[in-house]
């Protein structure tokens, strides 16, 4: 039996070790144009700020590949040839499969603007992204990152820490509504102001100018305004990686992921795909890829799984998530509504919907519990830190504000001395 | 980001440069040159140390290399604070360590000194301080002192160890750990995580510890039967004075201070220390441990890159694993750089639920 998995990321290789561990004799090729060895991604940004080297950012002893009886293939794929069991490569190389997993992740949204195609204009996604910018952003140059995420935020931190002066150009009205409220956003604001960001929120980009050179001159926004820029970093949200795929066998959704059952088998005979790229049903029962380090993660192991034949279904469990906007630390356990949409119209959350918010005077430190009714659905914490398996918990057990709100300290995961979790007087439901 | 260490890559001091090595070879011939005086072969005719104390107006090149050191700490431990004073653990640690280099480390001895009295170090305890337990030492001491070195080795020390773990010394008292903590902070992240060099540290420890046991009993049947044993006094003086020369001033000295810019701030402390050997030994059996958060790591390497023990913290994390090993020395730096939060350091009987953990393909946990 051969198998091929096609991407050499979190997805791929926790795939790859869960057949190994299952099938000691099969043949497991991994195949990846874009580093030798499984780096983390999302350390990306320390590797760029010299916290660490690409090689710490490397989870396992790259001798790894050896002791598993890992064939690696560093080649771009220039499709798949579903029919006959193959991946061709460009330049003509032809390699067979028995099953193949597609893990090819994500890359940036291309930038839609006009001006946008040519240097000085980036993305922070692969290897190659890091690259580039790490090449061109020297300091003392102006840079403008456009897009209101955390990929935005973390490359807004690294080209400051650079010496880049920096405008962080959001669309939205507050910052990253997809998992902040207004409180909160205003919150990370401040904070990035404090660090000397200048953030722009409501702001929508009409094109990126550019000066005889061919060299980005300004960001051109929508009423007319220019923001001088020497280097910008578009930061929109990911795409599949599936250009490759057009006009092959399989199926793929309008957003160009790879559409898959709940077992993750695509359309095509013995091919899976999982993480990034694969357009899973989510439990709001909408089909849409699921753009996380921890998804991929668990997609990974389960598609290795229904390869082997195991009779699996993919169910994301309850949503947890976290993040670090500079040095605020954001953790989430279940359902938070998002309450502004793209267009900056505001969302309903619903009948009974409420919101419990403190904020910690003098620190960056906020607390939201999501309720409805008196049932406890959702936390998001900003600025400590917070175990999420007992939040999880409780949700589960359907606990009351009331009684989670006692609790809470239990779930504190703060360094020792830190301060403790209290009730402030100031808290409010609303 | 951790504020304080972007950038470590990009120092050629920090990332074993041609500065480095230089940086090394003058801090190792700097100690061998304290301990050894003058070193014909190597053309140096006088004792530079001594000389030295003596211009500067002070009797011993001891009481200059205490002062040399106690100042390396105060710098470094400023230096620690900016970087990562937003961490209370490591702002409240750090100063604690910091004065208990110049009180118990550097100025009560002086004083005791001035008043008469032998010179003794109450933050140092035997098998560190080997001698401290030494016949010799023990007679000549007031009854208070034999007490606090006694009960401390040999009592507290363990309890303390199982309670807390071998932070509650090695991070918070130890002038060796206080050094490298301090003035090596930049170093903390040269250390080797492969697990040949663990392998290599449990050799190395463990033998040191013997090493040290077995010197000691030498040296107290030497005390009892000496007189009528010649030869056998002969050779126990040898064998005392061989380890406090090879371990004291060669290991702890030259290579664990001087291999800093090299191989990571905690040499001797990871290679050597008979004290962290067996403090580690009961820290395995005890409370302390790195409480892992379920499922939240994202294999970033932090944790992992900045532990100065060369422990591979992410491979315990990635496993959702409590990290519990006798080689942590609970600086709490892996906590602290983590940017998801992972790691907390605790010492408690339970937890909250117990992890489940999953499959570990680069090292025996």
């Amino acid at each position: 039996m051969h198998y091929a998995i096609l991407g050499n990321g979190i997805c791929g290789m926790e795939a790859a070790l869960f057949l190994r561990e299952r099938e000691a004799d099969a043949r497991i090729t991994l195949v990846s144009d874009e580093h030798d060895h499984f780096f983390s991604r999302p350390a990306l940004m320390y590797v760029f700020a010299g916290q660490t080297s690409l090689r710490d950012t490397e989870p396992y002893d790259r001798e790894l590949y050896e002791r598993m009886r890992f064939e690696r293939v560093r080649l771009r794929v220039a499709s798949v040839d579903a029919p006959g069991h193959a991946l061709l490569f460009e330049g003509a190389a032809r390699l067979g499969y028995d099953k193949l997993l597609l893990a090819v992740g994500s890359c940036g949204r291309p930038a839609p603007w006009p001006g946008s195609p040519g240097p000085g204009v980036h993305y922070f996604v692969t290897l190659g992204d890091l690259e580039g910018l790490d090449r061109e952003a020297r300091k003392g140059l102006r840079a403008v990152v456009i897009g209101g995420g955390l990929i935005g935020v973390e490359v807004a931190e690294i080209l400051l820490n650079r010496g880049l002066p920096v405008t962080f150009v959001v669309r939205e009205n507050w910052y990253f509504p997809l998992a902040l409220d207004g409180n909160e956003a205003q919150l990370v604001t401040e904070h990035m102001h404090h660090h000397g960001i200048d953030v722009r929120l409501g702001v929508n980009v009409e094109e990126i100018l550019r000066g005889p050179d061919g060299r980005p001159r300004a960001v051109g926004i929508v009423g007319g305004e220019e923001v001088p820029a020497d280097l910008v970093v578009a930061a929109i949200g990911v795409v599949p990686n599936t250009a490759f795929l057009a006009g092959s066998a399989l199926t793929l959704s309008k957003g160009g992921a790879v559409e898959v059952d709940d077992a993750l088998k695509t359309s095509a005979p013995d091919v899976w795909a999982a993480g990034d790229c694969a357009n899973v049903t989510w439990a709001d029962g909408s089909r849409r890829p699921e753009q996380l380090w921890y998804t991929a993660r668990d997609q990974g192991r389960l598609a290795a799984r229904s390869m082997l034949g195991d009779d699996v279904a993919y169910r994301r469990g309850t949503w947890y998530n976290s993040a670090k906007f500079f040095d605020l630390e954001w953790t989430t356990a279940g359902w938070v509504p998002v309450l502004l949409n793209w267009d900056n119209t505001p969302i309903d959350p619903g009948p009974d919907v409420r919101s419990w918010f403190q904020r910690v005077p003098g620190r960056f430190v906020s607390q939201r519990i999501v309720v409805k009714g008196d049932r406890v659905i959702g936390f998001n914490f900003l600025g400590s830190r917070w175990d999420h398996e007992p939040l999880m918990q409780w949700i589960h057990e359907r606990r009351s504000l009331r009684w989670v709100l006692e609790h809470l300290h239990e779930a504190q995961f703060d360094e020792e001395f830190m301060p403790r979790f209290r009730v402030l007087p100031t808290a409010r439901l609303g | 980001m951790q504020a304080g260490l972007m950038n470590t890559y990009q120092h050629p001091i920090s990332s074993r440069q041609t500065t480095a090595w230089f940086l090394s070879a003058l801090l190792t011939l700097s100690y061998l040159l304290l301990y050894l005086g003058p070193i014909p072969a190597l053309g140096v005719r006088w004792d530079v140390f001594q000389a030295g104390a003596e211009a500067a107006g002070l009797k011993s090149k001891w009481t200059l290399y205490g002062l040399l050191y106690t100042l390396a700490m105060i710098a470094g431990g400023a230096y620690v604070i900016r970087r990562h004073g937003s961490s209370r653990y490591q702002l409240i640690r750090t100063s604690v360590v910091v004065l208990v280099q110049i009180t118990f480390g550097f100025s009560l001895p002086i004083v005791m000194k001035v008043f008469g009295q032998q010179e003794y170090y109450f933050s140092y305890f035997w098998p560190l301080k080997i001698e401290y337990l030494y016949p010799s030492t023990i007679l000549g001491q007031p009854f208070l002192i034999l007490a606090w070195s006694f009960l401390g080795s040999l009592v507290a020390f363990p309890l303390l160890a199982y309670f807390f773990g071998k932070r509650f010394y090695c991070s918070w008292v130890c002038g060796c750990g206080g050094l490298a903590n301090t003035a090596g902070e930049p170093f903390r992240h040269l250390s080797s995580k492969s697990p040949r060099a663990w392998k290599v540290e449990q050799v190395s420890i463990y033998t040191v510890l013997f090493l040290a046991l077995v010197t000691t009993a030498i040296v107290w049947v030497n005390w009892a039967i000496g007189k009528q044993h010649p030869d056998f006094a002969r050779v126990a003086f040898k064998v005392q004075d061989w380890y406090g020369f090879a371990i004291g001033a060669i290991f702890s000295g030259a290579i664990g201070v001087g291999f800093y810019p090299l191989m990571g701030t905690r040499v001797w402390c990871r290679f050597g220390c008979p004290m962290a050997a067996l403090l580690g030994l009961i820290q395995k059996f005890g409370r302390f441990r790195i409480t892992v958060k379920k499922d939240m790591c994202i294999s970033c390497g932090n944790c992992s890159t900045y532990c100065e023990m060369g422990i591979d913290v992410r491979q315990y994390a990635m496993a959702n694993v409590d990290v519990k090993r006798a080689g942590c020395v609970g600086c709490g730096m892996c906590a602290h750089v983590c940017p998801r939060g992972v790691l907390k350091l605790e010492a408690k009987t339970d937890r909250f639920k117990g992890g489940t953990p999953i499959r570990v393909y680069a090292v025996d946990l």
